[in-house]
């Protein structure tokens, strides 16, 4: 704790006097930097609204889909589809919808800017309340029944809290998604025109644009903090609060001591007014919910036949209806098909191809140096303690935002103009793809018992074998998660990477990305726009579909550890 | 059997609380209701078998009864006191009387409540386990501080709130 | 006062698994039953039932002439796992089945006292369930379960989560609020598979049979109490139940 706070101290004077210099060095940027705190104030609050509805959305779903079996038929199913898309590649329709709704008013681009924060924050959050409620135990269940918690109370006594760990987990994650998707969509071209929002994120993308080197640091400096405080004033304590909720598996097992969030909230107004008035709206609210839920299911026990035919009438109105709106959908498809396809829809297969390469050639690099730096940081406590927290803060700071400093970096390695471009996608994919990995695979090595790793030792494991034996499979859960994690971070990056303005100049490789950029700028061809998304979502089921799940499943059953 | 008694159990001459740190009040109880069960004294391999439990688990609670003046051990014989005779007539409320007279002389405990006396004000985990760490070493002081936070508690001399880390003194309920 | 028991059985889905077949008893004022039986007889299955957090296929339990349901303040249920909710304190744990029913601040915190005080609780009040051994625990799942006053208490296994010793204390400390009439509750259901600890705590033990669970006996054990483990005449009750299950 102690050793946290000193070495924040001495970023902070780092900062302030890199910034004096450059104060000093480029009026030009200073005064550009003055904006910059109510940029950084606009882009949280963008962020702050958007996890409030994630949140809101995330405890209703995740909720329904634990409590209500019927329900949960089609809402885990939804989710997962909702979970794998690349939604960037959505955020062109989004907007135009938001702005055409708004009539052109900025007002819409702001909507459009927090949907699609929402939209990456929401469902691993709704995974997490859903995981977290089917997993209470039984006799805790049952305690909370025989003692008449129902409703409202069974919600904030039992539901909400056992919630809250897996919740406080995927917030974070949540936040470090939406900082990458702030700093893309603040500044964002579809149907032809160009939209931008002031924000941090739109600040650094302009800066990149023009290649103001100086502005571009103090940017992402800027942002950098602003994740930093919130990591270390929020999440932080929260995260060590949130371990008050976690169940105990086994008697006598020691729950570890967590340092008191109470210290660091101190600060904080109390605010009991708020709070009594914020229970005094949620509460009629979920009362209403569970009074609806209970007389529909006591209606449904009286009238079991009467019911079943209603849901007989009610799914076959239904199937009509989803017959009508598929053979619609088919039938503009197969209209769109027929036409003569755009003469660069030929590209599209070949671009899919590239574009999968250098996902799987940033998927390699991150591999290659994830793994041997995760097993030494979950090994040595020593090495976690000093490494950790500058690889988090590295971490935390959204590719998107390093966008102009990689492309920087790449001009000055690569001998020419295209492999620059090359380099600057795969470097780009790499950085929002190899944080997923690092961190899913320290967890993993720290969840190897230490008698495994000791009997290992005692038998002469060493070197290769140890790696073949124990470690390796010990981490392939974890490895598969972060590798799913990580895809899905990378098609996102793709859309941003591979059509890049940097200095005044475009710099751009054939993909996917590319051909998105040039569907919806300068000219908007709404056509190719719909097919590259198609073949975008394709490639992604399929992966998930033929690779990664009987991974998973494999993984699951062969290599878990049982404690 | 004991490395911080003496062996005739009286507790006043013992000096560390250290005994307690993984025993609790029924532990306690439960052998001296079973050794009344066998007749009010008996060997400790008897004993391990009565109740079921091996000489690991079983030394500790063993050290903290002699600790408490509840049994002597000489010898590998553990033979019931006078004290625990009437702790076991008593009632919950008598219980936990008897064994605040004696926790409250704990020169440890003692050093604790005098701690908060002085201080007159509620005392942090903090700076407890930093007094504690300079008189048993910082290893063992967080599990000392947990034994006496439970067994403050439990004899009612001790308040504490884990949320806001904080202790402060309690009148013990009539 | 009475819990009428007709007869029940238990399905599975689509198939038939017999968990509990044709088990009837009655239960009155003042009595403490034990149902003791193997692994697989269903004993655990059987209390849900009686206390309405599972409804049997055949049969009904009838608790003063109606059926049962699971949120039936007169009934309370005490936990092999404890069942404490890890992020309340002992006293908000204990208030639970006292804020369900609506009662008020004021009063529910005075009977959460009164039995926390009961149970030797008293200076837990503020301690969160993992700050406490596991004997301590139970104590406070006994208490939240005697503060809603109920007329039946029912335990599933209280003391097996428990070691010996602590289990042997608890045991005592049970039988000692038994004891006292003022205390609720009028009677006590109690499943284990521990027969030393069915002989040494009920008035009437009920022994099940496994897969599927029938009743084979009924036995009321009348030795006089404080009962000592050691006498003959307590083990020959043990070595019967044992004949009869084994």
């Amino acid at each position: 704790m102690r050793g946290l706070r000193r070495w924040l101290r001495l970023v902070a004077v780092v900062l302030i006097l890199a910034g004096i210099v450059t104060a000093i060095a480029f009026p030009q940027a200073a005064w550009n930097a003055i904006q910059l705190p109510l940029f950084a104030f606009f882009s949280t609050t963008r962020m702050v609204i958007a996890y409030l509805f994630a949140l809101v959305f995330a405890i209703a779903y995740g909720h329904t889909a634990a409590t209500n079996k019927r329900a949960s038929a089609a809402l885990l199913p939804l989710l997962d589809v909702l979970q794998s898309i690349p939604i960037l590649g959505f955020f062109p329709a989004a907007l135009i919808f938001f702005v055409a709704t708004f009539h052109g008013h900025p007002i819409g681009i702001e909507f459009a800017v927090v949907f699609l924060i929402f939209t990456s924050m929401a469902w691993n959050m709704a995974f997490g309340v859903y995981e977290s409620l089917t997993t209470i135990p039984a006799d805790l269940e049952a305690a909370a029944a025989s003692f008449g918690l129902r409703g409202w109370l069974r919600f904030r006594y039992l539901a909400f809290p056992a919630a809250i760990p897996k919740l406080v987990y995927n917030s974070i994650l949540s936040w470090t998604n939406g900082w990458f998707f702030l700093v893309a969509s603040e500044i964002f071209s579809a149907g032809g025109t160009e939209f931008q929002r002031p924000g941090l994120g739109a600040f650094i993308a302009v800066a990149g644009r023009n290649g103001d080197v100086p502005s571009i640091a103090i940017g992402i400096g800027v942002l950098a903090a602003v994740v930093l405080t919130l990591d270390i004033f929020v999440w932080r304590p929260l995260g060590a609060w949130s371990e008050r909720f976690r169940m105990e598996t086994a008697p006598g097992r020691e729950i570890p001591r967590v340092p008191s969030p109470y210290e660091r909230f101190r600060w904080l107004p109390r605010l009991p007014k708020v709070r009594k008035r914020i229970i005094a709206r949620v509460q009629p609210a979920v009362e209403r919910y569970h009074r609806l839920s209970m007389r529909f299911e006591r209606a449904y026990s009286r009238h079991p036949k009467a019911l079943r035919e209603i849901r007989r009438v009610d799914l076959a109105l239904f199937a009509i209806v989803f017959v009508v709106v598929v053979a619609t959908g088919l039938v503009g498809l197969v209209q769109m098909f027929l036409r003569p396809l755009p003469p660069n829809a030929s590209v599209l297969p070949s671009a899919a191809v590239l574009s999968f390469s250098r996902l799987l050639v940033a998927y390699a690099i991150a591999l290659v140096w994830t793994i041997p730096v995760a097993a030494m940081l979950g090994e040595s406590e020593k090495a976690a303690r000093y490494l950790t927290p500058a690889l988090e803060l590295f971490a935390s700071l959204p590719a998107t935002a390093l966008l102009p400093v990689i492309v920087g970096f790449a001009l000055l390695i690569a001998p020419s103009v295209g492999a620059a471009g090359q380099l600057a996608a795969i470097l780009i994919a790499l950085f929002s793809m190899q944080w997923y990995l690092l961190f899913n695979l320290i967890a993993g090595v720290r969840s190897i018992p230490d008698d495994l790793k000791e009997a290992a030792r005692s038998f002469g494991l060493r070197g290769r074998a140890y790696w073949k034996r124990l470690l390796l499979p010990a981490i392939a859960p974890s490895l598969l998660t972060g590798s799913i994690t990580a895809w899905g971070a990378g098609w996102n990056a793709l859309i941003v990477s591979e059509y890049i303005q940097y200095a005044h100049q475009f710099y751009e490789v054939p993909g996917l990305g590319s051909l998105l950029n040039h569907a919806v700028y300068p000219t908007p061809d709404n056509e190719m726009l719909l097919l590259t998304i198609l073949t975008m979502i394709v490639v992604v089921l399929a992966m998930n579909k033929l690779l990664w799940r009987p991974l998973f499943r494999r993984a699951s059953t062969r290599f878990r550890l049982e404690v | 059997m004991s490395n911080s008694g003496n062996d005739d159990g009286r507790p006043g001459m013992l000096t560390d609380f250290h005994p307690f740190a993984k025993v609790s009040v029924g532990q306690i109880l439960g052998l001296v209701e079973a050794i009344d069960e066998v007749g009010g004294v008996a060997d400790v391999a008897t004993i391990s078998q009565e109740v079921e439990m091996d000489v690991d688990r079983l030394g500790p609670i063993l050290d903290a009864a002699e600790f408490l003046g509840l049994m002597t051990v000489h010898e590998g014989d553990v033979r019931m006191t006078d004290l625990s005779r009437k702790l076991l007539s008593a009632n919950v409320r008598e219980r936990k009387a008897i064994l605040r007279e004696i926790i409250d002389d704990i020169p440890d405990f003692r050093m604790i409540t005098d701690m908060a006396r002085k201080a007159g004000r509620p005392l942090t985990r903090k700076e407890i386990i930093e007094a504690l760490s300079a008189h048993v070493g910082s290893h063992r002081a967080a599990d000392l501080f947990k034994a006496m936070v439970y067994w403050g508690r439990y004899v009612e001399l001790l308040r504490y709130d884990s949320q806001s880390e904080e202790l402060t003194l309690r009148t013990p309920s009539k | 006062m009475q819990v009428k028991d007709v007869a029940k059985s238990f399905f599975e889905n689509g198939k038939e698994f017999k968990v509990l077949d044709l088990v009837r008893f009655d239960l009155s004022e003042r009595d403490f039953v034990c149902v003791v039986g193997p692994s697989g007889s269903g004993k655990s299955t059987l209390l849900r039932i009686i206390v309405g957090l599972e409804k049997p296929t055949a049969g009904e339990v009838l608790f003063e002439g109606e059926p049962i349901r699971a949120d039936n303040p007169q009934v309370a249920m005490v936990f092999q796992s404890f069942a404490l909710f890890p992020w309340l304190s002992v006293e908000q744990n204990v208030e639970l089945g006292l804020e369900a029913k609506g009662t008020p601040l004021e009063e529910r915190r005075k009977i959460a006292r009164k039995f926390i005080d009961a149970v030797g609780l008293t200076g837990f009040e503020d301690a969160f369930p993992r700050e406490l051994s596991g004997g301590m625990k139970q104590r406070v799942g006994i208490a939240r379960a005697l503060a809603i006053e109920p007329l039946l208490l029912c335990m599933d296994e209280p003391f097996s989560s428990l070691d010996p010793l602590t289990a042997q204390n608890l045991r005592d400390e049970i039988l000692q609020l038994w004891t006292n009439p003022d205390l609720p509750p009028k009677a006590v259901l109690m499943v284990t598979h521990a027969i030393e600890e069915a002989v040494y705590m009920a008035d009437r033990v009920i022994v099940l049979s496994s897969r599927p669970g029938r009743m084979i006996a009924e036995l009321e054990i009348d030795l006089p109490r404080p009962r000592n483990r050691k006498e003959p005449e307590f083990y020959g009750w043990v070595d019967e139940i044992y004949s009869l299950i084994v």
